[in-house]
């Protein structure tokens, strides 16, 4: 999987979220951290992630990810079920950095159909958001 | 006042610097009305020669342990310190530094530390041991608060009644604005019933806290418990005596999940209650939940091995409202003394400390109960702490009768549990001589 | 000189045999150990502890002391520590056998001079604090903290006050936070202005009846004082909630101003800085917690009383909050505060604070001109400096500051906090340093500021060490000495 940045959505707490079609009718979305958001926590130390199963909530946290004096949390854009977590990522923090739209993935969620959904940016107004924080 | 440095030139060149007046003026943010405008009233300074007589006079005005026979146990012992440790200990870099936030210039904390981390680790056979906490009573409340939220298991806490009721009545206060349930498990026979502990036990309990030895002294039957509690998905939090470990089983080869302990036995003085050691270790699932300060190994930039404090995300400087505990100071100093008291002990000299205490104990108890005016009011398996009770209930004469003759003859437990309130718990340290026991049972016991 | 042999860990220097400890033979009949303890209790194999005799472990543990900065060695202008002078005769007094070798369950007749001691140590806090019932149990600032928190929240179940909410400035320590949490209560934050003082109308539009406490730091975690303390403290009482003074910077009000008659209903001390500690490389230190006459039923127990002329331990207290540690709390520290305090007097106490304030403020004149002080030019204890411009100008950041200083000598100042000021320099020289030593100081920041980055970046070049590399300490925790380990 390695996707387009410009083609996927965006939280304004620097989650990504790509939604594909499942079996039966529902959304599958894969979650990961924006590159900028990234750049910005420097050297990842830890991360904690959902265990399979959890229903999650969105705007609500499912995670944390560390570097060495701060910690984030990381919050779900949508309202789901984790299907699937990325299991190699917590050994290799690194693939967030290098490969954030691909490797670098989180989690895949089962999307509750008509459930709380974050507003979503589309990039280029995510992009406006990131370059107005740095300034 | 002997610890200024600046005199009224200095001073004066000082307030040129400032642009200010007067030191006066440099309070200008304190609003008129909110000064105290008289001095203090406390009483007037007094320089060191009358400072330290009138310190002297006060110390002199208690009965030290040391110049009378402590038989009092409790959570704090009469063990003998090495001269060396006290020697190192006071050593000005390790007494007047601080927190190693600069790591490049603390080394020697961070070291001591790792050393004292690995020391636990190996004295409890768990994986991680934190650097401190303040004392044993707030370390098992920490490690319950731990094991609630590892386990995602808030409501529910077991604590037997044999744990310290110092422990037991700080796990109330820390629990007391939380949603949690505390439920304190009867010890009748002096240690936990393994079927008291299966009735009680369930799928919402976080932990049961267990004492090793118990507070009356006896040995818990641990391994049938850490079964039942692990059956159970819960955790087993044991309070240990450091001492004890000597002789007996490694908490964590006994199936304890997360140790505390009172480290207070390894090489502090007693000093009325205060400063004490906490200990804490625990295996390796409940890492990035631990309290306090961690020092971790790793390399500076020339690849050479050094120290720093690490994890340090799980801390309240950097996690705040979400941090795993409000602790920020410690008890660096005293783990420094128990890293250097366990370094000196090494595993011979801690294991025939812990002999002596267990066989000054068994013969102390047995001497105590020879005549039949005290019996052993708990028939169990001990290690240097026992019950008596006096068969006359007068347990407030004994104590007098032995006091007069400078012995602390040991702590009567009414205070806390009423039915044992014709009871005295007796501890027997290394300490002791035979000489010292006999004059006890020839006082109270014959 | 540095012994580099002796510095190796104590577990390498280890050999099989060796022993410090020669304990005396058992003087009473000796009973196999398996009769006493049942087998599946006792130990199968020795402890994997280090083995060395006594000369080994001196000289390992002296050497390992060599490579600490310490306030006996060093300028340690740690803001927010007050790493002030540690007065020996105090560590003398607190060592004398009558107060160290005292057991906590002795009986009150036999520690009549140790309970005088903290009986009057109770009641000079009080009068220093203006609060009149004291607590001398919690072990540190965050526990006395969380003891007084506690003390809050059983003063309102006990009146039937149903509030959670505990309101906390941005600019204030960490553990203020952390211990409302643990005490059961939400945290709410109240912004700052930009020198640092509370925003009046973020406050006022934060009150309402579910505010418990406010906690404050006064002076301010950037040294300046609540000039509106009075008025906040009313604002809060007026919703019926409680004023909570993190003591922390006490050491800037001595005898000046007192936290019960600026408003506060509760507070802690910290022994460790105010009154002169030591603080032992990160503790002992001892939190005694102050409060209003109305709060004195729900503090911890127990607490000292005088009945006629005898002291004793006070139990009997059914509002008491219970206990937040074991026996009767860091009595060693507690002995060494009393000793400093007596040392002072009425007139010297007021002293100490003037001479704080004094020196912070000569310092802040000055290093404004090379580094700015974005509060402005006055402060109380300590101030806070920020490298925002010389980051910019010369990607020189507050920490390239504060290691470059180790390889002048002196020890660093707190960086990066309070978080409410960007590279933050935070400086306390507390009123035991002299005006030659601050110059020194200040001579020596101001050259650091001229160097090229590249000196800076690589500093400090002449500690035991240079930067460690925290990722790799964070990533791969090695929190223990293994065998194997390299």
């Amino acid at each position: 999987m390695k996707l387009d940045p410009k083609s996927i959505q965006y939280t304004s707490t620097h989650e990504w979220i790509h939604l594909e079609d499942g079996p039966g009718g529902t959304k599958t979305a894969t979650v990961g951290v924006s590159d900028f958001a990234i750049q910005a926590l420097t050297d990842l130390v830890h991360i904690e992630l959902p265990e399979l199963g959890r229903t999650l909530h969105a705007g609500k946290p499912f995670g944390e990810v560390e570097s060495v004096k701060a910690v984030s949390d990381l919050y779900s854009p949508v309202e789901g079920e984790v299907v699937e977590v990325n299991a190699s990522i917590a050994q290799h923090l690194d693939l967030m950095t290098t490969d954030p739209y691909g490797a670098g993935w989180l989690i895949k969620v089962r999307v509750k159909s008509g459930g709380s959904q974050s507003q979503l940016l589309d990039h280029a107004t995510y992009k406006r958001q990131c370059e107005q924080a740095m300034e | 006042m002997p610890y200024l440095l600046n005199n009224a030139a200095d001073q004066k060149a000082m307030l040129a610097s400032i642009g200010a007046a007067s030191i006066d003026e440099l309070f200008a943010m304190v609003p008129a009305e909110l000064r105290l405008g008289r001095p203090l009233d406390v009483p007037p300074a007094l320089g060191e020669l009358a400072l330290t007589s009138h310190l002297g006079d006060l110390a002199a005005k208690n009965d030290a342990a040391g110049s009378g026979v402590c038989f009092l146990g409790g959570g704090s012992y009469d063990h003998f310190v090495p001269a060396v440790v006290d020697f190192i200990a006071s050593r000005s870099e390790f007494v007047t530094s601080y927190t190693p936030y600069q790591p490049e210039v603390s080394q020697g904390n961070l070291q001591a530390m790792f050393e004292y981390q690995t020391l636990i680790a190996q004295l409890t056979g768990l994986d991680y041991s934190n650097s401190s906490l303040y004392d044993g009573g707030s370390a098992v409340a920490e490690a319950v608060l731990m094991a609630m939220s590892v386990n995602r298991r808030p409501g529910r806490v077991l604590i037997a009644a044999s744990v310290h009721p110092d422990y037991r009545q700080i796990l109330a206060t820390y629990l007391a604005n939380l949603d949690v349930e505390l439920v304190v498990l009867q010890t009748p026979g002096g240690t936990l019933d393994p079927e008291t502990l299966r009735t009680a036990i369930d799928d919402r309990t976080a932990c049961l806290l267990l004492q090793q030895p118990n507070f009356f002294g006896c040995v818990e039957k641990m391994e049938v418990l850490a079964k039942i509690v692990h059956d159970a998905g819960a955790s087993l939090v044991t309070s240990v005596d450091p001492i004890s470990l000597g002789l007996l089983k490694r908490p964590g080869d006994a199936g304890a999940d997360i140790v505390v302990a009172e480290g207070q036995s390894l090489g502090t003085p007693m000093s009325f209650g205060g400063p004490y050691l906490g200990i804490l270790a625990c295996r390796e699932k409940f890492l990035r939940r631990m309290p306090g300060r961690l020092v971790g190994q790793t390399v500076d930039r020339s690849g050479r091995r050094c120290w720093v404090l690490t994890l340090q995300t799980r801390e309240q400087h950097i996690r705040r409202d979400k941090a795993t505990s409000n602790i920020c100071t410690n008890q660096a100093l005293l783990a420094v003394r128990a890293a250097i008291y366990l370094s000196t002990m090494g595993p011979t000299g801690l294991a025939e400390v812990a002999n002596l205490c267990l066989q000054k104990a068994h013969y102390a108890a047995e001497q105590l109960t020879k005549s039949g005016r005290l019996t052993l009011a708990f028939p169990q398996p001990m290690f240097k702490e026992f019950v008596v009770r006096a068969t006359d209930g007068r347990v407030d004469d004994l104590l007098a009768k032995a006091q007069a003759a400078g012995i602390f003859a040991g702590l009567p437990l009414g205070r806390w549990y009423p039915e044992l309130d014709d009871c005295l718990l007796v501890a027997v340290t290394e300490k002791r001589t035979k000489e010292e026991i006999d004059k006890l049972v020839s006082i109270v016991g014959g | 000189m540095r012994n580099t042999r002796s510095t190796e860990l104590i577990f390498e220097l280890s050999k099989p045999g060796c022993s410090g400890a020669h304990l005396p033979p058992c003087d009473v009949p000796l009973r196999p150990v398996a009769e006493l303890i049942p087998a599946e209790a006792l130990a199968s194999k020795p402890l994997p502890l280090p083995e060395l005799g006594e000369p080994d472990i001196v000289r390992h543990f002296v050497n390992l002391s060599t490579l600490n900065m310490s306030v006996d060695t060093h300028f340690y202008p740690l803001g927010s520590c007050t790493m002030k002078y540690n007065p020996k005769r105090n560590e003398r007094i607190a060592a004398m056998p009558g107060f160290a070798n005292l057991h906590p369950y002795q009986s009150d007749d036999t520690i009549q001079g140790m309970l005088e001691l903290l009986y009057r140590s109770q009641q000079m806090l009080a009068e220093i604090s203006g609060l009149p019932a004291v607590s001398l149990q919690p072990a540190a600032g965050a526990q006395g903290e969380f003891a007084a928190l506690l003390v809050a929240a059983a003063y309102f179940r006990d009146k039937g006050i149903k509030k959670s909410v505990v309101l906390i400035p941005d600019g204030a320590h960490g553990t203020n936070p952390a211990s409302a949490v643990m005490s059961g209560f939400t945290t709410v934050p109240v912004k700052s202005t930009a020198n640092g003082l509370i925003d009046l109308d973020d406050l006022k539009a934060r009150l309402n009846d579910g505010v418990a406490v406010l906690m404050i730091t006064n002076p301010n975690t950037l040294g300046i004082f609540e000039t509106h303390i009075a008025e906040i403290a009313e604002m809060v009482h007026e919703v019926g909630g409680l004023v909570y003074l993190d003591g922390a910077n006490m050491n800037a009000i001595l005898g000046i101003t007192r936290p019960g008659d600026f408003g506060a209903d509760l507070m802690h001390f910290n022994p460790h800085k105010t009154f002169s500690g030591p603080h032992g490389g990160g503790g002992p230190g001892a939190g005694p917690i102050g409060v209003t006459e109305k709060l004195a039923p729900y503090l911890p127990s127990p607490i000292v009383v005088k009945d006629g002329g005898r002291y004793r331990l006070d139990y009997n207290r059914p509002k008491s909050i219970g206990r937040v540690r074991s026996f009767f709390g860091n009595t060693g520290v507690l002995v060494r505060m009393y000793s400093y305090i007596r040392t002072h007097g009425p007139d010297g106490l007021r002293r100490i604070s003037e001479n704080a304030v004094l020196n912070a403020n000569y310092l802040l004149s000055r290093v404004k001109h090379f580094l700015p002080v974005p509060q402005g030019d006055r402060c109380m204890h300590e101030f806070v400096a920020s490298a925002t411009r010389i980051k910019a100008d010369r990607d020189i950041s507050a920490m390239d500051i504060a290691k470059r200083l180790l390889d002048y000598g002196f020890h660093a100042p707190t960086v990066y906090f309070p978080l409410i000021v960007k590279e933050a320099i935070m400086v306390e020289p507390t009123e035991t340093e002299s005006k030659a030593t601050l110059d020194a100081f200040a001579e020596t920041l101001e050259r650091i500021v001229t160097e090229t980055p590249e000196q800076l970046h690589d500093a400090p070049s002449s500690a035991p060490v240079s930067r460690p590399d925290e990722v790799r300490a964070a990533r791969q925790p090695m929190l223990t000495w293994k065998p194997t380990a390299t």
